[in-house]
């Protein structure tokens, strides 16, 4: 169809439908080579109703202030009845939607259970090379996301609402160990300074050498709400000096390699469930180990080769 | 009929308040197996044809009750067209004397559903236009 388009915005919109679209072997395709990651990625994270999709609209805005052209992939849950979905997250973010510094992408979850869709990767890899300068994702808030959106963007900023429970949550989960920037939201709601406190006493620790192998990042405990528009500022200052300090900091070889090995699981989970949906009935109603072995056969012939 | 895999807007343009319409056909769609997307209210041609780029949809659902759907619709096949966009279907729904639905299918619009028509038949009828 239009994969010219004269509108360059339209023309990187399409290019994303098709990563979307695409089989496991057409993503291939595209994936011997990647492009160089220019976009900086930032991941906001969150029980769902934190406040994400207004947060990354007071945060974009914000951002494209500073010159800095945005996109924003906020990803919502598939129905898994009918595998269809409402995307609701744009409603959220209608004081910057037609901003022409930035573009939001609105996608479904899909198949993935961790919060974010199995394509994601994928997306963000072909949002490189359109002139935007950082792309924030938003995650459907739910299951490990926190660990997937850790494995594929810069910098993870963890929403948590100023009720004690979801403190204690988040403790348990592991949470208080997986972001870089850890925001109460509604902190114009009560409990906002007291759960900010504990949550910077737990984060803390996360710098401390013996923790995860500590790196030196304190991360910060930032109260935001959208009555309140410094809180915002902070909070992107808060991701410049992230970025700032991971330039130097981190190893940048380890999280190429995190990231492939979670782009490759994806690929190939994909790929099974391709597989999987096409068995004929009577191969499924082997053992599940014999399922298994005939699966791995399969797997090992390149996708598209001796299909119909 | 499966709209699985099909991304439409279900916008609300004009200056009436009343979404429960729009919010029923768009929880339809989502059953149907649509990826839908709704902008909210009282929003602008422009501002539709903008987001219905980004979103990349396969249709647009005008949900209009306000009167004003002639030049509406009018300046929305505008809008995108400018944008590169004239491919991108739309259709209206709501109140829509049968009077003006000529000149509507006219301008562009490839169906019409008005509040007499099932949510089955609607969803048929999406489900055709989209398929072809
Ligand atoms: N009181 C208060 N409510 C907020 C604030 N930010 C968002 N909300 C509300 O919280 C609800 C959920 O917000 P949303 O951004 O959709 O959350 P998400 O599900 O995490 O994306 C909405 O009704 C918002 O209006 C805030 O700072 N203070
Ligand atoms: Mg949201």
């Amino acid at each position: 169809m239009s994969k010219g388009s004269r509108n360059p915005r339209r023309e990187m919109s399409r290019a994303l439908s098709r990563v979307a679209n695409a089989t496991v072997a057409e993503t291939l395709e595209t994936q011997a080579e990647l492009p160089e990651q220019v976009l900086y990625r930032i991941g906001v994270t969150g029980a769902p109703g934190a406040g994400k999709s207004t947060l990354i609209s007071r945060l974009a805005a914000r951002r494209v202030e500073r010159g800095a052209k945005v996109a924003v992939v906020a990803i919502d849950p598939t129905s898994p009845v009918s595998q269809g979905s409402i995307l609701g997250d744009r409603i959220r973010m209608d004081a910057v939607s037609d901003d022409p510094n930035i573009f939001i992408r609105s996608i479904p979850s899909r198949r993935a259970h961790d919060g974010l869709a199995d394509n994601t990767a994928d997306l963000l890899w072909a949002m490189e090379g359109h002139g935007f300068d950082e792309v924030i994702v938003e995650t459907v808030g739910v299951g490990q996301a926190e660990y997937s959106v850790r494995a594929i963007v810069d910098t993870v900023v963890l929403v948590l609402l100023p009720e004690s429970g979801d403190a204690v949550q988040a403790m348990k989960a592991g949470l208080l160990e997986m972001a870089d920037i850890y925001v109460v939201n509604k902190a114009d709601l009560p409990g906002a300074e007291l759960m900010a406190g504990d949550i910077a006493a737990t984060a803390a620790r996360q710098a401390a050498p013996e923790i995860n192998g500590g790196d030196g990042w304190v991360p910060p405990v930032l109260q935001t709400s959208s009555r309140d528009a410094a809180s915002f500022a902070a909070l992107d200052a808060a991701i410049e000096a992230h970025r700032a300090w991971r330039q130097n900091r981190i190893d940048h070889d380890a999280v190429r390699r995190a990231r492939s090995r979670y782009q490759v699981q994806g690929l190939i989970g994909r790929r099974a469930e391709e597989l999987l949906e096409t068995m004929p009935d009577a191969d499924l109603d082997r053992s599940p180990k014999e399922i298994y072995e005939a699966l791995l056969q399969q797997l090992a012939t390149a996708p598209g080769e001796g299909e119909t | 009929m499966s709209l699985k895999g099909k991304r439409i807007l279900i916008a609300k343009p004009g200056l009436d308040g009343h979404d429960v319409g729009a919010k029923i056909i768009a929880l339809a769609l989502r059953d149907a197996g649509a990826d839908v997307i709704y902008t909210g209210l009282r929003k602008s041609p422009d501002y539709i044809a903008r987001v219905a780029v980004d979103e990349d949809v396969d249709a647009v659902g005008l949900s209009m009750l306000s009167g004003s759907h002639k030049e509406i619709v009018a300046d929305t096949v505008q809008c995108l067209e400018a944008l590169d966009a004239a491919d991108i279907k739309i259709f209206v729904g709501g109140t829509i004397p049968t009077d003006d639905h000529a000149g509507l299918i006219a301008a562009g619009v490839c169906g019409i559903y008005t509040a007499e028509m099932t949510i089955d038949d609607v969803l048929a009828a999406i489900d055709k236009e989209l398929a072809a």
